[in-house]
């Protein structure tokens, strides 16, 4: 699929942040992977994307001409949201049910505010219309779709919205998308240059708010994608430049241009993904199966899981609030980052975040305008972070103005010293940190002690060993180029088409029929979406799975079912009901073996394989490991210990804790009691002595 | 990190205060992750907190504001009344759910077990729920027409469940022998006690690193500094004398006698005293409240209206509040009064709460939200008599604060729940949704609109069905404030062949028809600021999204 493979080997995935582009570019008749950053373009990343490109041409040596493939995650989509940058849009829905919308499911996250911010409603009530028809659960028609009406005073309220994109959302249109399609044909041909998104394209599961949120957000998205992917493609073709561009979705996989443009709502989550991504592809050639991977930015922290090998996947997320029912990484994020400031309230409490300084004005150290210490402020009092060393030297850091806001904000209210109380600020971080990441795995049924710690993003390494040591993890992993590493993960990826139908059924022979015919249409449809992709027979895969649940239950466990033949038969959906039993014991603690289940939702992920080139391991810089001594504050005391430079480090290095490793874009501590060596991957592999803490 | 308690510094009391919230979450996720019935697992209707070794509530992780400060009331009620401490051992659980013991009403079972570390007592732990049913007259424990405690289910007085680490059997076949759905409560319940071993098992972790005397000292520090922001957040407050009243129409049995819920609440310096000898005497049906409840209304206005977003809940912020209430009032009930509906005068309690409040920082209290949980019932018989059940508990709209609009259909106050989807409704039993929107016009007008409530309908679909209603604010409106007007009242009415007649708002066993439709209206919130007062723009808009008709704005408006 991407021409010639010999003449355009060069594999490239971008990762576009709110501050920087993050580059890996991936040579495969040599295994060098490299890595490559330039600042984000926010008013057309594309710019940025071209231009990050060009530079990692010039510094590594390929032409543009030789890059074939380009995995490309991105923000835009969720930007475009939070932004509120989105084109005017009309909902369409059954009659009487106009308000679902805004209505939501209404349960408040804030239990104590008198003036709450509620979600937003992206559509409001004046361009919610209701369409005359009704579907019945099973998918009759009760009422059928009065087309006069909708071609009549519906169109004519309809234009004098302004609308430029239309999404419908009809009751049970999961189970019978006739009226939704109908709707969209007619619209189609009287208003030719409408957007419409069909909720029963987009996300045909039940529960019609969701379902509406999800199918809101699509339509609004597909001007704003549509809009950056033709400046993308304007800009390729330069200098030989015309690689296949493939978009990385939330559940991980990318996915086509033309299916980003019509179901761009697959992109909000993109993002992190690639972090994930990188943990499972890591867990593989580490030869560890469960990996938590934490990744600390300067606002968040987010915590996934790779568990015997597996990305966890949730079925639904959320951005800004509203929710998003599509495939997802599952993470769970909280607003801990280097950004978080530290302050002393009324009662004398030291409180770290949950307001944060953010990149603007930023911490103290920045010295723009920042004047409440936070915990990358905390980091460089203690001696953790080089103020000559930032991003690389880069960046100058202003330890008086830092020390001085320390001393007022924090130390002098507490009685204490500036240092200990950077170091108080810190011990409240990692002990917050640490709870979020054992409710990550508690919520599931497990533990700490049987996963090692991933650590990235550019605050993580100067958290990471303390948090383990917190939950009794015994091993943390710092992948090389932790600030690059979502771009990595995306340079092995696949791309994944997920389909789902609602249907509910109870899970009993009887229904074999229905699932059987089911089956039959989720897989022609992804096997045909691949095709159009260009995916050779050879390289498509098709993984089923169904929520379930126990009826009189109000929500579903997702369950894999990797032994369903074309026609599923009765030892198939045995086995598919037993690891139900199995998932929900493990999950909740409890099965019962004599409930009825049902199945709620059957799902495809038709998968096509991409090459997995192998990787070789970059070669050390030819320059000492050990930079020097740093006074680091420690326990009470300044001590002097070892600064590694983390590109020069050979496999014969050992480093003990305490000590700092150093790296262009990244720090790293290696707190006592903890040894650090490097492993397969060039990832620097810290274990506590006497294995768990 | 170790230090000895009376060198504890402001940081080990953080971490120390951060990882006992870890360890309330740990026990909240227990719950969720064990339990059986859906009104746990997805109305979340429960909770799991930390105690001091004198049952002062630490932390919390509190979803439903009824909860609030309500565990820690039991416990010392218990402590004091009910269960000798010395012979309490850390292998005991002590549950019970008597409204006369500590709690709220009988569907909600408290259990508590005490942690010792080196011999002493450091802490106990304590978990909260809502069980789907504790027998008496009606399905779920929420009859209507109750009129003493007794018809309303099974009451567990104080009991020693575990007893040196084994589940009295007599007393678990007892509860099981007096339930509907048994393997669904006692399922909860046994994810109750799981809870507590998981929450024991933290704080047993957390003493091996600290030390018992730092474990301690900790706990009265940070009682203590939530105490001292709270404080500072009172002295922030005018100094005076402010009262309010409101009222609930009725209790269901005596239907011409509202309920008066009067606040009498003087702020002096950092302190609050909360007099509520003028609410009206306990009433005859189930809508009476034990002083858990109440307390916990009190403590829910007077933490909102202190707005610090940093303020730590735990018995540190009740410190400086003072609670009057004789025994034998509405808000007091004496046994053996009914109780189930007691979220009614803890809804309106609250909005009377609000109200004495608004005089003292007017500008941050909100006018009258809805006040009210539309608790409905409906029991479908299909011609072979297999029956469904669906338990709705729909929502109005917030009242209108001084800087902005109330929010249109908002959990607010007393309660929080999520509604059940349309489609999952249909897809399950003989019922149709005919109609779930926004009800204009029932925000009530001002400089600020309330938000609005909604309008839901159900069609019977089935042979015959049954429905059960609590509802209130059919009478007394939402309040208006500061020239506010007030919000609409709701309405419960039959639809059949073709013609309207009104439900009593408090119904049980009320028989619908193949065909019948059921249509409840509920309250918007009240308005805030004179309607005059309101910008042309934002009326404006307000008429183009139909949250006001034209007529309104004409006649109510008056633009």
């Amino acid at each position: 699929m991407s021409g010639p493979p010999m003449e355009r080997p060069i594999r490239i995935a971008v990762d576009i942040g709110g501050t920087f582009t993050d580059l890996q570019i991936l040579d495969p008749r040599s295994g060098a992977v490299h890595a490559w950053k330039t600042p984000t373009t926010p008013e057309d990343p594309s710019l940025g994307l071209v231009t990050g490109v060009r530079e990692a041409a010039e510094r590594f040596g390929f032409a543009l001409a030789e890059v074939g493939l380009l995995l490309h995650g991105t923000t835009i989509a969720t930007n475009a949201v939070l932004e509120r940058r989105l084109p005017p849009g009309a909902l369409l829905t059954t009659e009487g049910f106009e308000d679902v919308l805004e209505i939501t499911r209404h349960y408040r996250r804030e239990l104590y505010a008198l003036a709450p911010d509620p979600p937003p409603v992206l559509v409001p009530r004046d361009r919610r219309l209701g369409v005359r028809e009704r579907m019945r659960a099973d998918g009759s028609v009760e009422r059928t779709l009065d087309e006069a009406h909708l071609l009549g005073p519906l169109l004519a309220r309809l234009d004098a919205t302004g609308a430029e994109a239309v999404a419908v959302c009809l009751l049970h249109g999961y189970v019978n998308p006739a009226h939704e399609q109908r709707v969209r044909d007619l619209l189609a041909k009287a208003r030719p240059g409408l957007a419409v998104s069909l909720a029963s394209e987009i996300s045909p599961e039940i529960r019609e708010y969701e379902r509406s949120s999800t199918t809101v957000l699509n339509a609004l998205l597909v001007p704003v994608v549509r809009a950056y992917l033709e400046r993308l493609e304007r800009r390729l073709g330069e200098g030989g430049f015309q690689p296949v561009v493939l978009l990385v979705q939330s559940s991980g996989g990318v996915c086509s241009l033309r299916a980003a443009a019509e179901q761009p709502a697959r992109l909000l989550l993109s993002g992190p993904s690639g972090g994930t991504l990188a943990a499972a592809r890591l867990a593989q050639e580490l030869g560890r199966p469960n990996l938590v991977a934490v990744d600390m930015g300067g606002t968040s922290y987010d915590v996934s899981l790779v568990q015997d090998g597996r990305v966890g996947l949730v079925t639904q997320g959320e951005v800004d609030r509203l929710p998003v029912r599509l495939p997802m990484v599952e993470m769970r994020t909280i607003g801990a980052g280097g950004g978080s400031i530290a302050s002393v309230d009324a009662g004398g409490r030291l409180t770290v975040g949950p307001r944060s300084a953010g990149a603007k004005p930023g911490p103290v150290a920045y010295g723009r305008g920042g004047v409440e210490p936070t915990v990358t402020d905390a980091n460089l009092v203690l001696g953790r972070l080089d103020p000559d060393f930032f991003l690389g030297g880069s960046m100058q850091l202003d330890m008086p103005a830092t020390r001085a806001a320390m001393a007022a904000c924090v130390a002098e209210p507490l009685g204490l010293s500036p240092e200990d109380a950077a170091e108080g600020i810190l011990a409240v971080t990692n002990a917050n940190l640490g709870a979020a990441v054992r409710l990550s795995l508690f919520e599931k049924g497990l533990d700490p002690r049987d996963f090692a710690m991933l650590s990235f993003g550019g605050a993580g390494g100067l958290h990471a060993t303390d948090v383990a040591a917190e939950l009794g993890i015994g091993e943390v992993v710092f992948p090389r180029n932790p600030g690059t590493l979502s771009a990595y993960g995306m340079l092995f990826s696949d791309l994944v088409q997920d389909i789902a139908r609602s249907r509910m059924m109870p899970a009993v022979p009887g229904s074999l029929p229905a699932l059987a015919a089911l089956l039959a249409e989720l897989r022609g449809e992804g096997a045909a979406r691949l095709a159009r992709d260009g995916v050779a027979p050879a390289d498509q895969f098709l993984e089923a799975a169904a929520d379930m649940r126990y009826h009189g239950q109000a929500f579903e466990l997702l369950v894999r079912w990797p032994s369903v033949a074309d026609v599923p038969d009765e030892a198939a959906l045995a086995r598919l009901v037993a690891d139900f039993h199995a998932m929900h014991r493990q999950r909740f603690s409890y099965a019962d073996e004599t409930a009825a289940v049902e199945i709620v939702t059957l799902r495809i992920a038709a998968i096509g394989r991409l090459a997995r080139p192998p990787v070789a391991d970059a070669a050390p810089a030819a320059r000492p490991a050990r930079k020097g001594m740093r006074r680091l504050y420690e326990g009470g005391a300044w001590r002097e210990v070892a600064v590694y430079d983390r590109e020069a480090l050979t496999p014969h290095d050992i480093i003990e804790g305490p000590a700092i490793v150093e790296e262009a874009f990244a720090t790293h501590v290696v707190a006592r009691g903890w040894r650090a060596a490097l492993g397969p991957a060039g990832a620097l592999i810290a274990r506590h002595e006497g294995g768990t803490p | 990190m170790t230090a000895p308690g009376d060198r504890l510094g402001p940081i080990e009391v953080e971490v120390i205060r951060n990882a006992l919230t870890a360890a309330a979450a740990e026990m909240d996720v227990t719950v969720w992750r064990t339990s059986r019935s859906t009104i746990v697992r997805e109305l979340l209707d429960y909770s799991t907190a930390i105690f001091d070794a004198e049952g002062n509530n630490v932390a919390q992780s509190a979803r439903i504001p009824s909860h609030l400060n309500s565990m820690g009331h039991g416990l010392r009620e218990l402590l004091a009344r009910h269960v000798d401490a010395a012979a309490w051992g850390p292998e005991d659980v002590v549950i019970t759910n008597d409204p006369y013991c500590g709690g709220q009403h009988l569907p909600d079972i408290l259990a508590f077990k005490p942690v010792e570390h080196e011999g002493r007592r450091i802490a106990f732990v304590g978990t909260l729920c809502h069980h789907l049913d504790m027998g008496g007259l009606a399905a779920g424990s929420y009859a209507a027409t109750a009129t003493e405690i007794f018809q309303e289910g099974l009451r567990i007085p104080p009991v020693k469940l575990v007893e040196g680490g084994r589940v009295n059997a007599g007393v678990w076949a007892m509860i099981r022998q007096n339930v509907r759905k048994p393997d669904l409560v006692m399922g909860d319940l046994q994810s109750q006690l799981a809870s507590l071993d998981v929450g024991a098992a933290a704080l047993r972790r957390l003493a091996a690193r600290y030390g018992t005397e730092a474990m301690l000292e900790a706990g009265r520090r940070i009682l203590d500094m939530s105490e001292a922001t709270m404080r500072a957040a009172i002295r922030r407050m005018p100094d005076g004398v402010y009262e309010f009243e409101d009222f609930l129409d009725d209790d269901g049995i005596v239907l011409d006698q509202p309920i008066r819920l009067h606040v009498k609440l003087t702020i002096a310096g950092d302190g609050i005293e909360v007099d509520l000898s003028g609410c009206a005497k306990q009433v005859a049906g189930p809508v009476n409240a034990t002083l858990a409840s109440s307390q916990a209304a009190v403590m829910f206005a007077v933490m909102s209206a202190a707005d610090d977003p940093a303020l730590a809940a735990n018995a540190g912020c009740y410190r400086p509040v003072r609670v009057i209430a004789p025994e034998g009032l509405v808000v007091n009930a004496r046994h053996p009064a009914p109780v189930a509906h007691r979220i009614a005068v803890g809804h309106r309690l609250l909005n009377a709460l609000f109200g004495a409040l608004h005089q003292a920082v007017p500008e941050r209290i909100p006018a009258a939200y809805y006040g009210n949980s539309y608790v409905c019932t409906f029991q479908t018989v299909a011609e072979d008599g297999s029956r469904e059940v669906l338990v709705e508990i729909e929502i109005g709209g917030s009242g209108a604060h001084p800087a902005k609009d109330g929010v249109n259909t908002y959990a607010s106050g007393m309660h929080n729940n999520a509604n059940i989807p349309v489609e999952m409704i249909e897809s399950q039993m003989p019922l149709e949704i005919a109609r779930y929107g926004l009800l204009p016009d029932s925000g009530g007008a001002g400089a600020r609109r309330g938000g609005l409530g909604l309008v839901r309908e159900w069609r019977v679909l089935s042979e015959r069905c049954v429905l059960t209603a609590n509802m209130d604010r059919f009478h007394h409106a939402p309040y208006g404030l500061a020239g506010g007007q007030p919000a609409n009242r709701g309405r419960l009415l039959l639809i059949r062949d073709g013609r309207e007649e009104p439900i009593p708002p408090k119904t049980d066993g009320l028989v619908l028809l193949r065909g019948d439709v059921v249509r409840l209206e509920t309250s918007g919130g009240g308005g805030f600021g004179d309607p005059a007062g309101r910008e042309a723009a934002a009326l404006a808009r307000d008429l183009a999204l139909g949250y006001v008709t034209p007529a309104a704005a004409r006649d109510v408006w008056r633009s």
